[in-house]
Formats: structure tokens, C-alpha cells, sequence
């Protein structure tokens, strides 16, 4: 049990290492930052000045220890557009993002769950027919187009939810609606297709044949299998969630760190685009380590494993 | 005719008429036919609602006390509030709504005074005297004065800031007496006093020296009609009416400022009322709203120009384009407006120059106008006979449609037969190579230029190595651009714009596209709202019925 949280944990921190070189290099070949920062009256002599007072004269090395030490303590820098630490701006997003995140996966838990579960253990029912039909269109439309349609009809026709921002209950529907869908359709045809699988297994049928309540086995046998692919879905999905909000957040004007992003990317703010980068792989580093330990809360095979 | 007979007849007649509705075709033609009458309706309601409109706007007038809550949605959320600071258009218009300058720009662009009653400028155009109002005080109840102009000019251009410049055009500041303040320039500059109105906001000093730096920009404050509320990041910033304003108290209680980046949304946001003025809509987007109800679509023009640049200083040299004649040429043989019909739906002016509408010295040259055979004739007069091929670069995902226009004007050229091989390129990159001058001898891009005057796009696409996004150098150009700068008299410098204007046509620099033209969407219920050419607006007169 230790040993597999150790050697989780292990792979974590090397894979944050992996996104710190990668955010660092990647923000550095995208263009030379000066001439977008720059007004465009600037002098090639302001320009260099810029260069050299933001570092990026010095060698890739230097700028990436610098960088790296910053990191590991939270600093980022000061935004290059906004002219404040860039950290803590993440930070004031974060309430944001995660509420939208939050009520995105339990309006795609609550109604994805049970709907999977009845489709798998009714295959062919006509409220399977429904949860698959809902699934291939929550993965199939494209939700961006999807979020334009919705604030057409329900917010400029028939005016039930305000079109953009956070500013009542009502605001967070539509981009809940939106972001959840997909996650949901995931969710369905996952929990399905896994209650179909275990049906089928032996030890089901030797369950049923020892005369075991279907309650029963439900609830020892099927549920606690079908769980382990879903926690894994349902990690995996809210850590997308909190950092691929980017176009729906910037279509609802919903001020969270995916707005941000999308933002800073236009202004190519390097310290910014970098703390945002960073800290949302952490964020999905520590859910997966999360849905690591509930695999191991799940299932004793991992608990008791060497 | 008995009750029965006639219940019978009644009845004999709808199975009748659901009879014939259901086979004969006559009966469908009927019901078209109302449908008809129904739009005809319409029609009419739609025309009472203008009519109504214009009452309005005539008969209504602004409220006693400040009244009701405007928003306005802008596309992205500023950087800061602190004037000096602001990065870009939509961030500077904000933050300006709480602050005043010493002068202000009226109508045609032309200087009016503000925080400043007066001023005198002495003869070689060096020292600027201004007189200011002496019955000022900024939102904390600090006085105007002339030390707070000092104070002001002393932090902003030292601070370090990346539009200092704009303050560092005077190379001192004093204060004469209590309401009067010099300041010297080093050389004239006779953009000084439009970039004084653009540019030097005023805060209080004591309120400043007290907070410091992180507590301005945590609540800014200045003399404006709109005192700071608050600012939560990325979702909205509220300002209030300031009851004690020098000009009296403005007629909006409270404004909203409400960041909405994805322009459909802007779009939405006006229909459904939740936003009064949307601004940076595209043509089709405000077209879309033309006849919505409540909702007003306003357009002006930018100072902006979009052009096809030479390179007469790297890739350019020894070109077929070093020639004039190959110059004026393809300027004649691009058909500007036929651009203009088919991407903006007509809505952009034809280039005549650098120098728009809008600006000062504007309107002595026509465009070049679609003329492919001079443009023909022209190529043949320059040895040219049967065309050449050049490499042409324009950015992608920059500017409206640019990727079109540039694709279009390749195809204009290849018609009198300059063999154009066009490169689009991700604009990061393209600035990239523009600053370091390696775009190919043809690329396109676009200027804007604040204040009124075409001189600052001027000097930074034509002042050759010294400018960083400068491809062409001219000794005739800069010698008048010189001039420009030590003329403090506004007409002898339109003057010497239209000389400049009549040699850029003679020798043109450039392909002179377009000036495009600026959409934004306001609900009928405000009232006096007219933004200025670069997206400045003064919200003081702004006044919304039935509130």
C-alpha cells in the first residue's frame, strides 16, 4: 500500500518535472515576445532593453534555473501584460473555475451514472436506447457550437438564463451544461459497457448460482467493479475540466482560469501563460494521484498487491 | 332559414372548406394570403417603434440626478486602471472615465480645454503654459493644483513605465503659481498637447504617496465624473457618479464595465438587454442586429489604415518595386472597393494615403482608384512589359479577413501580370520578422495612430532603420515629417499633411487599401453616446431614459 503510493507519487513529481521543461521550452519557441509586447513605436533599442531586462538574452540555461527555481516556490514572475505576480492572479481565478468544474461533474455524475447503470443492466430497454442516444450526442457535438445555440435560444429567446458572466445560480447552468455534457456521455457509455462486461464474468454467475440476493450482488459484486473504471473516468474528466474550460469559458465570459488562458495566450504573456500551465498540471497530477488512492480504497487487489 | 337548417348549413360548409383545404389547391393560396396581411403588420409595428425612437431622442432630456446603471461590454479586461499603465485601447478608454487630462479632444479632433481653463505656447513652440481651473478637487477631496500636474508628470516618466514616453515628451514640468504649470519641451513637438490629452491623467499626490503603487491600482482615483467601486478581476469593474465633478454630476447613477471576449456573445448580450453598449462588433455581426428591437447599431471610422508595404531597405532593394512607376501601378491595378463590396459588405473607406478620415490635413488626394490598364501602361513605361514575380507575405487570424484581401490582391496583380507568391503567415512570427525586416519586399499589415494626426503612423512605417516596423526610407518623406514636428500651428500643418499626402501619391510607399469602420451596438434607452474615431468616448453626457 505504501510502496504503490511511494512509486504514484514518484511518477507524479517526474511528470511535473516533464511539464515544467516542457512549458519552459514551449513558451520559447513560439516567437519572439518583444515585438508583441512592444507598442509597435517602439525603437529596435527599447526593444533590446526589453530583452535584456526580462532575461531573455541570457543563455536558455541561466533562464531555465531561473525559471525553475521560481517554480517550485510559486513564482512566476510578474505578468508581462498585467504587471502584477502572476501566481496569485491564477489564484483569484481558481474559485471560478472550480465551481463550474464542480457543478459541471455532478450534473454528469448524477445523470450519467444512473443512466449507464439502467442501459447496461437493461441492454436494449428503451432508457438505454435514450442514455446511448444522449451519450453519442454529449461526445459527438461540438460544444463550443453547442454553447452558441443554447445562449441564442435560451438566453436571447426565451430569456431564462442570462447570456454570459457570474453574477446569479443561473449563470453557471448553461457553461455547466455545456462542459458536463461531453463527460457525461463518457460516463454513460463507460458505466454501461463495464456492467455489461461483469454480467458476463464467472464469479457473477457463481454468485447467482449460490443463491446470493440480487441486492447482493449488485452492490458487492457489480457496483464495486463497475466503480473503478468510472473513478478513473471521473478523475481523468475533472481534471480536463478545470483546464480545458479555455472556449467555453471565454464564450460565457466566465472569469476563470481558462478566460485567463485564453488571454494571455493573445497577449502572449509568457510568466502568465507559464503559472497557468503549471499549476493546472498540478492540479491534474494531484486528482490523479487522488483517483490512484481511491483504486486502492476500491479495490484490495491494488491494496493488498506487493 | 330555421336555427337547424341553418346549424346544418354551418356545418354542410366547415366539412366543405376542410374538404377542399385538404385537396383542392386553391384553398392553400388563401391561407398564404394571410399569412401576408400578418407580415404586412409587422411592417407596420416596426415603423412605429423607429418613429417612436426618433421622438425620443429628440424630446427626452437628461435626468436631475445621476439615474440608472449603464454597462458596458468590452472585449477583453484591461490590464490596469492606472492611465499611464493601460496596455491597450479597450483598458485606457475605461480607466479614463475616472480621470481628467489638462485638455480634451472635441469635435473634428480639435483641442478643447479641460482641467486646463487656457494655455500659451511660446513662438519656437517649446514651452506650453497652461492655466488650470481652480475649483478642482480629485475623489478623496484632495485640490487640483498645478503641484499635482508636476507630481503627476514626475511619476509617470519616471516610473519606468512602457508608455512613459508619452509623459517624457516634456523634459520638465514646473509649477509657475498655485494654478498655473509650465511645461518645456526639448524640441517642438506639435503633437504635444494631443498627447497631453490622451495620455496625462491626473491622480491625487497625497492620496498616491499614502497607498503607493499596489493601493492605486487596488482603488484608483482621479477628477473624473466616475468614481472607482470596484474591480473584480476578469468579471466586472463598477464606477459610480461623482456628485462633486467640476462640470456638475454626470447622469448615470452607476457603470459597469463587463469584460465578454467572444464577440457573439457581445452579440447576445445587447439583444437580451443585459448590456447597453457592445463594442468590436464585425460587419455581419452588426448587420445581424440592424432592426432588432431596442437595440441601435453606431459606426465610425478608425484611425486605422491597412496597406501592402514596399521594402525599399532590405528585401526590396533592386525589386522591380524601387521603380515609382511600379508603385503607382499597383496601386491602379488592385480594385480596392470591389474588396471593400465583397468582404466588409461595403462598410470601409478606400485608402487615399497614410493620413484617414478623421485626420488632420485629410482629403486633398482621391484614392488611386481600379484602373488596370494605366496600371499596364505604366508597367510598360517602366520596362516591365510583361510583369514580374514577387514573393508577398500578409498574417493570419490578425485582422478581419486580411488573409482574403491579401489573396485577393494577389489575384488583382497576377491580372496585369506581377506573378505574386503569397505566404501566410501566424502573426507572432510575421511581427517577428517584420521588426527584424525580413518579410519579403510585399507584405501587408495595418497602422493605427491615436490623437487626431496621422504623424505617429508616419514616422513608424516610413522612419526606415530607426523604426522597428519600418521597411521604406525617403529623405523627402522625413524632411516634411520634420517639418510636421516643429509646426505648432494646426493649419500650416494640415498644409504640410496634403504636400506629404500629394508626394506619397507620386511615390507611393505603399498599396493603399482601406480604413475600416467600427461597429458597436447600444440599446435605444442610451442617450448621447458618440465615440470618438480611436474608441475614446466621454460617458459624462451619456444619459439613459426610463429609468
Amino acid at each position: 500500500m505504501q510502496r504503490y503510493f511511494l512509486s504514484k507519487l514518484g511518477q507524479s513529481i517526474l511528470l511535473l518535472f516533464g511539464v515544467l521543461l516542457l512549458v519552459f521550452a514551449m513558451v520559447r519557441v513560439t516567437g519572439d515576445p518583444a515585438t508583441l509586447m512592444m507598442s509597435r513605436q517602439a525603437s529596435p533599442e527599447d526593444m533590446e532593453e526589453f530583452r535584456e531586462r526580462m532575461g531573455f538574452n541570457d543563455p536558455l540555461l541561466v533562464q531555465f534555473g531561473r525559471f525553475m527555481s521560481g517554480a517550485i516556490v510559486g513564482d512566476f514572475g510578474n505578468s508581462l501584460h498585467f504587471k502584477t505576480p502572476a501566481m496569485p492572479m491564477v489564484l483569484d481565478r481558481l474559485p471560478a473555475t472550480l465551481q463550474l468544474a464542480f457543478t459541471a461533474l455532478v450534473f454528469a455524475v448524477v445523470i450519467g451514472v444512473p443512466l449507464g447503470l439502467i442501459g447496461g443492466f437493461n441492454p436494449g430497454s428503451y432508457i438505454d436506447n435514450i442514455a446511448r442516444g444522449l451519450a453519442l450526442l454529449g461526445q459527438s457535438v461540438p460544444n463550443f457550437w453547442l454553447a452558441l445555440i443554447m445562449i441564442l435560444y435560451f438566453a436571447v429567446e426565451l430569456r431564462w438564463f442570462p447570456s454570459f458572466g457570474r453574477d446569479e445560480w443561473k449563470s453557471v447552468v448553461m457553461p455547466a451544461f455545456v462542459l458536463g455534457l461531453p463527460v457525461m456521455g463518457q460516463i454513460v457509455r463507460m458505466a454501461r459497457s463495464s456492467v455489461l462486461e461483469i454480467r458476463g464474468e464467472d464469479y457473477i454467475r457463481t454468485a447467482r448460482s449460490k443463491g446470493l440476493e440480487r441486492r447482493t450482488i449488485y452492490t458487492k459484486h457489480v457496483f464495486r467493479n463497475v466503480a473503478i473504471p468510472l473513478v478513473s473516468v471521473i478523475g481523468v474528466q475533472f481534471g480536463y475540466m478545470l483546464g480545458g474550460s479555455i472556449y467555453i469559458e471565454a464564450i460565457f465570459a466566465w472569469p476563470g482560469m481558462g478566460q485567463l488562458l485564453e488571454q494571455s495566450i493573445g497577449w502572449r504573456d509568457f510568466p502568465l501563460v507559464q503559472a497557468l500551465a503549471v499549476f493546472t498540471a498540478v492540479v491534474v497530477l494531484a486528482l490523479n494521484l487522488l483517483t490512484d488512492m481511491t483504486y486502492a480504497f476500491i479495490d484490495p487487489r491494488i491494496r493488498y498487491g506487493k | 332559414m330555421s336555427t337547424k337548417r341553418f346549424w346544418t348549413f354551418v356545418a354542410l360548409l366547415a366539412v366543405g372548406v376542410v374538404a377542399l383545404a385538404a385537396c383542392a389547391p386553391t384553398e392553400v393560396i388563401v391561407t398564404e394570403e394571410v399569412i401576408v396581411t400578418q407580415e404586412v403588420v409587422v411592417t407596420e409595428e416596426v415603423i412605429v417603434t423607429q418613429e417612436v425612437e426618433v421622438i425620443t431622442e429628440v424630446e427626452v432630456e437628461a435626468p436631475e440626478v445621476p439615474t440608472g446603471t449603464l454597462v458596458r461590454a468590452i472585449s477583453t479586461f484591461p490590464n490596469s486602471l492606472d492611465h499611464p499603465q493601460a496596455a491597450e485601447r479597450q483598458a485606457s478608454t475605461t480607466d479614463y472615465q475616472l480621470y481628467d487630462s489638462l485638455v480634451w479632444f472635441g469635435e473634428g479632433g480639435k483641442i478643447e480645454p479641460q482641467l486646463a481653463e487656457s494655455w500659451e505656447v511660446n513662438e519656437d513652440g517649446t514651452e506650453y503654459t497652461f492655466f488650470l481651473r481652480d475649483d478642482v478637487v480629485f475623489h478623496n477631496g484632495e485640490p487640483f493644483n498645478a503641484d499635482a500636474v508636476v507630481f503627476n508628470w514626475e511619476r509617470a516618466s519616471t516610473a519606468g513605465f512602457e508608455y512613459s514616453y508619452h509623459w517624457e515628451t516634456a523634459s520638465n514640468v514646473e509649477a509657475v503659481d498655485e494654478f498655473t504649470v509650465k511645461a518645456t519641451l526639448d524640441s517642438p513637438d506639435a503633437l504635444f498637447l494631443s498627447t497631453v490629452a490622451d495620455n496625462w491623467a491626473m491622480i491625487p499626490p497625497g492620496y498616491f504617496e499614502e497607498v503607493g503603487q499596489e493601493g492605486f491600482d487596488a482603488h484608483p482615483m482621479g477628477t473624473g465624473p466616475f468614481k472607482f467601486v470596484e474591480w473584480v478581476k476578469g468579471d466586472h469593474i463598477t464606477m459610480e457618479a461623482n456628485m462633486d465633478y467640476w462640470r456638475g454630476a454626470p447622469k448615470i447613477q452607476t457603470v459597469t464595465f463587463r469584460p465578454i471576449p467572444e464577440s457573439a456573445t457581445r452579440v447576445a448580450a445587447i439583444q437580451t438587454g443585459e448590456a447597453d453598449i457592445v463594442t468590436r462588433l464585425s460587419s455581419e455581426e452588426a448587420q445581424s442586429l440592424l432592426g432588432v428591437e431596442n437595440v441601435k447599431v453606431v459606426k465610425y471610422p478608425v484611425e486605422r489604415v491597412y496597406y501592402i508595404a514596399f521594402n525599399n531597405l532590405t528585401t526590396g532593394v533592386d525589386q522591380p518595386t524601387m521603380d515609382a512607376k511600379v508603385r503607382q501601378a499597383m496601386n491602379y491595378a488592385v480594385d480596392v472597393d470591389t474588396i471593400i463590396a465583397a468582404l466588409f459588405d461595403g462598410f470601409a473607406e478606400p485608402a487615399s494615403g497614410f493620413v484617414v478620415a478623421g485626420e488632420l490635413g485629410f482629403g486633398n488626394v482621391e484614392p488611386f482608384g481600379y484602373d488596370p490598364d494605366t496600371a499596364l501602361a505604366l508597367l510598360d513605361e517602366a520596362g516591365y512589359p510583361n510583369g514580374f514575380a514577387m514573393d508577398m507575405a500578409c498574417p493570419v487570424g490578425a485582422y478581419t479577413h486580411f488573409e482574403e484581401v491579401c489573396e485577393a490582391i494577389a489575384g488583382y496583380l497576377g491580372d496585369v501580370g506581377i506573378d505574386v507568391s503569397l505566404e501566410l503567415m501566424e502573426s507572432g512570427q510575421y511581427w517577428d520578422l517584420e521588426a527584424n525586416k525580413e518579410l519579403p519586399p510585399l507584405f501587408g499589415d495595418s497602422w493605427s495612430a491615436a490623437g487626431g494626426e496621422a504623424f505617429r503612423r508616419l514616422t513608424g512605417a516610413l522612419g526606415g532603420m530607426d523604426a522597428s516596423y519600418s521597411a521604406w526610407s525617403d529623405p523627402t518623406i522625413d524632411d516634411l515629417l520634420a517639418q510636421i514636428q516643429a509646426t505648432p500651428d494646426q493649419d500650416a500643418r494640415a498644409a504640410l499633411y496634403g504636400e506629404l499626402q500629394e508626394y506619397m501619391q507620386e511615390d507611393p510607399p505603399f498599396i493603399y487599401l482601406y480604413q475600416p469602420v467600427q461597429f458597436e451596438a447600444i440599446n435605444t434607452r442610451v442617450q448621447g453616446y458618440d465615440p470618438l474615431p480611436f474608441e475614446g468616448y466621454d460617458l459624462f453626457d451619456v444619459f439613459l431614459v426610463g429609468e
